[in-house]
């Protein structure tokens, strides 16, 4: 199910809140896991067994590794095996097909028989689940959190509806509390709706319009240099906006349901270096790479060269977490290859001694080019829309029809809020910390019913980060 | 009531009572209206993912909310933003223009190729036009241009060095179409031509200003192209009806606007004169009528509908066709059907191929990439009579000699 779907909003939620509330406390984790299920089966029921299997398997590898009386031994072997598994299960699902059709490529260069690939579904969310999975393991062995004291408990963890299949990634030790005792105040709850609406609006109002014009120029045979920047631009605002959103409705929805989750967005694109920027973008990844693939490569205990290196290693494993595709790759690797320059020069950007509207600017300029990785087809496609934006490329025939569709006083203006919203600082999770009062309500409440309002009205829907 | 003096509670009994409203009053419209609750009808099916995409897409288009403000919303974007949503491209001066046609001229060749081969519409073509040889019958093919592909001008000052150009996808199939050696009707050629005759605003457009279709002037070109190369090849024989013409302006609201579905669009746009002309049989007076037994037969789409079928009848492309020929013609069509349907039509009719000589086939370019079905390979229905004439050369250029060997 998507957050801004008729069937979630009108349906899912109202019905799921109205019983959530009306059960006994010790009941609402089962519910949560319950609802869970049908919101994440929704897609595909078979979805939904997978993730039930992932769960019963690391709750059982959590027993194992917290047994009273297994040794050190015992307890390494034990996460080793569930790190495979799940990680087996990841790597069938998600980069079995890249890597068959890598490994074909590769037999066809050589003259070699290639094989035939199975076709392997995607299901939603899986690195998401995955990865909340994995750190109640890594947790637990680490003795950073106790084992969750029932499945209901811990199912709960791994299947929760509002941070399901696009994060933020939720460590349990972070949730583990909360799982057992939260406060269902209406402080929270209201908090939760203003956050919840504030999204709801970024994805409806501002990502899905960015998204036509992005997908428009990028679609597109050979755009002019011009229109070339401006899909770009139109995708830099839907990705931002998109998952930001997103991550905004998640935090509501947990307020809603008593819990608090971390703030996963700090204004990423008034960031002045491409350190401080994956200090504010997708804070819960970042978080989660470093503690658990950083620090376990040794982080920057081994000397310098060690440090770049395991830089670089976690920005590409992170780019390839977003998909099976050579395009993450080379963004991950493009976004490692910058931090470790920016590590070597002290933990400043090559332009650190510009004003901070140049860093900031280029700093932006940056993560334009990056996204055309992480948004081109593929590696072709990106290099293609490259030479366009350098104007090297050749012009399409047709191209300058493009600006029939692109330039329209709707897209304009929501590209231009848009570039208002991202250079300011303040922040949905933020200002949603205070309490809610009336000239919000007047905000919010208008603001909710003209999203729904323009929901009904669009056809284009799509939330990137399910894909990942 | 004090609850509702603090914002905290005001806030959140308004979410809710929005988020429970919306449902319950579709529950309690759709009780009164006896014809079942479809928020039920999830638990009558099997939980598969296409049921419930239905079951989805059912709620969505019945939420009387939705119903209520989704045209208020499409009207302030198209009045006030000048956005047509994902059907129409605004253009200045009254001119509208059908979105998915111009995203297919702006595609990628890779990016719009389909997946599956059958969805290449060269193998369909080529293999529709061989059925139809060992028939006897010849093909000759009539690709329509998108009206984007003649006025480019009119959607952006940008493109007015744009007159004359042809997408990369529509001709790379042309090219390809010419290798093949299959006979094809270059309207783009035609038009192009009479644009640049007639100047850039001439009043006598081709095309109509808010429709996806072609004007009455060019259904008139069209015919004379077609007629003119049919007499050249020598695949037809001179009729002997005499047609005669009689002016009759229609009003019609384009497409375009009709395919919004928003009727406070339709109420704020004027809709066009359109200057038809019908045809009329000389000798009788009476309004063009197809022929059964005609030796040609037209597969088409809504091109060929329109002014045929439509208001006036027997204006249309069909009817000027016969004028051209001097005889009446015999028709199937089927609107955005062009590239599979009409031919899947077509094999369940098997009179419609009795005494045809030559088969027209009519599709609108945006078609090559967007084809309802795709362009599958679609057989012929059984010969009517087992007397069927042999086959024949069915290629291009009718002077080459047959090739051993080869199917003609």
């Amino acid at each position: 199910m998507v957050f801004t779907t008729q069937v979630f909003v009108f349906y899912f939620l109202p019905l799921f809140l109205l019983v959530y509330y009306n059960l006994p406390y010790r009941w609402r984790n089962v519910w949560i896991t319950l609802g869970s299920y049908v919101f994440y089966g929704w897609w595909e029921p078979w979805f939904a067994g997978l993730m039930l299997f992932t769960t019963v398997m690391d709750f059982i590898w959590g027993k194992v590794i917290t047994r009273p009386g297994a040794t050190p031994l015992q307890r390494k072997l034990a996460v080793v095996a569930c790190v495979v598994t799940n990680l087996s299960l990841l790597g069938f699902f998600k980069y079995y097909m890249f890597a068959a059709e890598t490994l074909n490529q590769i037999l066809a260069a050589v003259g070699s028989q290639q094989f035939r690939v199975l076709q392997v579904i995607l299901p939603i969310g899986i690195s998401f689940y995955t990865f909340h999975s994995l750190t109640y393991i890594l947790d637990l062995y680490r003795g950073h959190a106790t084992p969750a004291k029932s499945f209901s408990v811990f199912s709960a963890f791994v299947a929760l509806f509002p941070d399901l299949v696009a994060g933020p990634i939720i460590r349990y030790k972070t949730l583990a509390e909360q799982l057992h005792e939260r406060e269902h105040t209406v402080s929270r709850f209201a908090s939760g709706v203003a956050i919840f609406i504030v999204g709801f609006a970024k994805k409806i109002l501002l990502a899905n319009p960015c998204g036509v014009v992005a997908d428009g120029v990028f679609n597109a045979a050979n755009p002019c240099a011009l229109e070339a920047w401006v899909g770009a631009l139109a995708y830099a605002f839907q990705i931002y906006f998109d998952f930001c959103g997103y991550s905004d409705m998640a935090v509501g929805l947990g307020r809603m349901l008593g819990f608090e989750f971390l703030k996963n967005f700090d204004a990423p694109y008034r960031s002045e270096s491409i350190t401080e920027l994956w200090r504010r973008w997708h804070i819960s990844l970042s978080s989660v790479l470093r503690d658990y693939l950083y620090f376990a490569l040794g982080g920057n205990r081994k000397g310098e060269g060690r440090t770049y290196f395991n830089l670089a290693v976690v920005m590409v494993l992170g780019g390839l977490w977003h998909g099976a595709k050579w395009n993450f790759v080379l963004w991950g690797a493009f976004h490692g290859l910058f931090l470790a320059f920016e590590r070597w020069l002290g933990k400043r950007s090559l332009y650190a001694a510009m004003p901070r509207p140049a860093r900031i600017g280029l700093t932006f300029l940056l993560m334009l080019f990056s996204w055309v990785l992480f948004r081109a087809d593929n590696l072709t496609a990106a290099m293609e829309y490259f030479r366009a934006m350098l104007g090297l490329g050749p012009v399409g025939s047709v191209a300058p029809l493009l600006a029939a569709t692109i330039y329209t006083p709707y897209h304009l203006l929501i590209l231009a809020v848009c570039a208002g919203l991202v250079f300011q600082p303040l922040q949905a999770h933020d200002w949603s910390q205070s309490p809610v009062t009336w000239p919000r309500t007047a905000l919010v409440v208008p603001l909710f019913v003209f999203s729904l309002m323009t929901m009904f009205s669009q056809a284009f829907n799509p939330f990137l980060y399910f894909q990942f | 009531m004090n609850r509702l003096r603090d914002p905290q509670w005001f806030l959140i009994l308004m979410f809710l009572g929005i988020i429970a409203s919306v449902p319950l009053i579709q529950t309690v419209i759709e009780a009164r209206r006896d014809d079942g609750v479809r928020a039920f009808d999830v638990f009558s099916q099997a939980p598969t993912a296409a049921n419930l995409r239905a079951y989805e897409r059912s709620l969505e288009a019945a939420n009387w909310a939705a119903q209520v403000s989704r045209p208020w919303i499409q009207f302030a974007q198209f009045e006030w933003l000048k956005d047509g949503g994902e059907k129409a491209v605004i253009a200045p001066e009254g001119w509208y223009f059908y979105k998915p046609g111009l995203n297919y001229m702006l595609a990628r060749i890779e990016k719009a190729k389909p997946a599956g081969a059958t969805n290449d519409p060269l193998p369909a073509i080529v293999d529709f036009r061989d059925q139809l040889a060992a028939r006897g019958i010849r093909l000759v093919l009539m690709p329509v241009p998108n009206k984007e592909s003649i006025y480019p001008d009119r959607l952006t000052s940008r493109a007015d060095a744009l007159l004359g150009v042809v997408a990369p996808r529509t001709r790379d199939l042309l090219e390809r179409l010419r290798a093949a050696n299959v006979e094809v009707i270059d309207l783009f050629k035609e038009f192009h031509e009479a644009r640049q005759q007639t100047g850039a605003i001439s009043p006598a457009s081709l095309y109509l200003a808010q429709d996806t279709h072609w004007s009455p002037v060019g259904v008139d070109l069209a015919a004379k192209a077609v007629a003119r190369r049919l007499k050249e090849l020598g695949w037809v024989q001179p009729g002997r009806v005499e047609y005669g013409e009689r002016s009759v302006p229609v009003r019609r609201l384009g497409d375009i606007l009709r395919m919004m579905q928003v009727p406070l669009i339709e109420r704020r746009v004027n809709s066009e004169t359109v200057p038809c002309v019908q045809v009329v049989r000389g000798d009788r007076g009476e309004l063009y009528k197809d022929a059964p037994e005609s030796e040609i037969l037209v597969l088409g789409d809504s091109f060929v509908r329109i002014y045929q079928q439509d208001e006036p009848r027997a204006a249309g492309f069909i009817a000027h066709l016969a004028k051209e020929l001097k005889q009446p013609l015999f028709s199937l069509v089927n609107d955005g059907g062009g590239s599979t349907l009409v031919r899947q039509e077509l094999r369940g009719r098997p009179a419609f191929l009795k005494n045809k000589k030559v088969v027209l086939w009519e599709f609108v370019e945006r078609d090559i990439g967007l084809g309802l079905e795709g362009w599958k390979l679609v057989p012929l229905p059984p010969a009517a009579s087992p007397s069927s004439p042999g086959p024949v050369n069915n290629s291009a250029d009718v002077n080459e000699p047959k090739k051993p060997g080869r199917l003609n």
